[in-house]
């Protein structure tokens, strides 16, 4: 997978190095910012409340 | 000395060149061809197993980066702006204490909107969280929650707030350690409320000879009626007990109490629920606290409370 992925980033060593880092800045903001807080009321760390 | 160094230093690194490389190149030469083929399909499947795997492992470990950071930075940004709005909406209104307690009760309670602060002096003096109305998950992001329809703070019946205890604030991470008598202040618009912790269920049977002597405890004692002590209404509340997520009946205005119990005789109380034990769901963590005291707000004056250690 990460083999396949480098081998089809476009360009010469410098700039796919630079391109990887930018793929990895996308997944891990997009993971911060719009799939762990969706994810997280559906996981059971972080109930508090009692029903009232 | 320099014209001696210069004449040493060529003829190692000459000896070097000289032994090292030649050996090299075999060694490759021999190696390459014994590989086995590039990708095969078995090959294929394990490595792609293999980067799975580590990839999980690397998504896993971010989550608990941001449960514990990231969320603690977003909450950290909306309890500020929830303050910052608490306290124009102070500055504009007349803080001069009403004349008619009644009229403490008329809050602008707005969902997701501060209307308190509340302060635990035993956990530092830095530590200080508005309360919003509400416990949804989006409320509770903002800072800890009020029940919505439970008491008012220093009203009759049971003011119960929710927080979390890991990430998002955190408000409540040591909602364990808080022990009987210790204050938690609430600054209202008009007035400082100060509630204690009630005695846990094993320090109630030597409170009168031991805790109680202790000056934070004067006004605090366990609630049970002593003449009939497992029927009477508050036979149950204690200063700290854990429930299951369904056991509702701890922010009742009488907990525990099934029987209904007039307002004029309710205790006004204070709950704290957050979840137990920490990083899980299965049960939740409750304190109970008991209105001690209350002041009327004014100008420079702060309750003796905050500074208690």
């Amino acid at each position: 997978m990460y083999g396949w992925i480098w081998r089809h980033l476009p360009g010469p060593r410098p700039v796919r190095l630079v391109e990887a880092f930018v793929l990895v800045a996308a997944i891990i903001a997009l993971l911060m910012f719009v799939v762990f807080p969706w994810a997280e009321p559906l996981l059971p760390f972080n109930n508090v409340t009692t029903p009232s | 000395m320099v014209e001696r160094a210069t004449e040493v230093i060529p003829r190692i690194v000459y000896d070097h060149e000289d032994v090292l490389p030649k050996p090299e190149p075999e060694t490759v030469k021999v190696r390459r061809p014994t590989l086995p083929p590039v990708d095969g399909p078995v090959r294929k499947a394990v490595r792609a197993f293999g980067e799975l795997m580590i990839t999980a492992g690397l998504v896993i470990l971010l989550f608990v980066v941001y449960e514990v950071y990231i969320t603690d930075l977003i909450s950290a940004g909306k309890q500020d702006e929830a303050t910052t709005a608490l306290d124009d909406q102070w500055k504009d209104s007349n803080t001069v204490a009403p004349v008619d307690p009644q009229r403490q009760a008329q809050y602008d309670l707005i969902e997701g909107k501060a209307f308190a602060k509340m302060y635990v002096p035993v956990f530092g003096p830095d530590y200080k969280f508005s309360i919003v109305e509400g416990t949804t998950d989006k409320h509770l992001e903002v800072g800890p929650g009020h029940y919505v329809g439970t008491a008012l703070p220093g009203n009759p019946g049971n003011f119960a707030v929710a927080g979390h205890r890991v990430g998002k604030g955190a408000p409540f991470n040591d909602l364990d350690l808080l022990s009987s008598c210790d204050a938690i202040v609430v600054e209202t618009q008009t007035n400082w409320v100060v509630y204690r912790m009630l005695p846990t269920e094993g320090e109630e049977a030597g409170w009168t000879e031991g805790k109680a002597k202790n000056p934070k405890c004067a006004k605090v004692a366990p609630l049970k009626d002593k003449a009939n002590p497992d029927n009477s209404a508050y036979a149950k509340t204690v200063g700290q007990e854990i429930v299951t997520p369904q056991q509702g009946e701890v922010i009742s205005p009488v907990p525990h109490y099934s029987g209904e119990l007039p307002a004029a005789q309710q205790v006004a109380l204070m709950t704290l629920t957050t979840c137990h034990p920490r990083f899980s769901d299965k049960q939740r963590l409750i304190v109970h606290a008991v209105l001690t005291m209350s002041y009327p707000k004014a100008p420079g004056f702060l309750p003796p409370e905050l500074k208690e250690q």
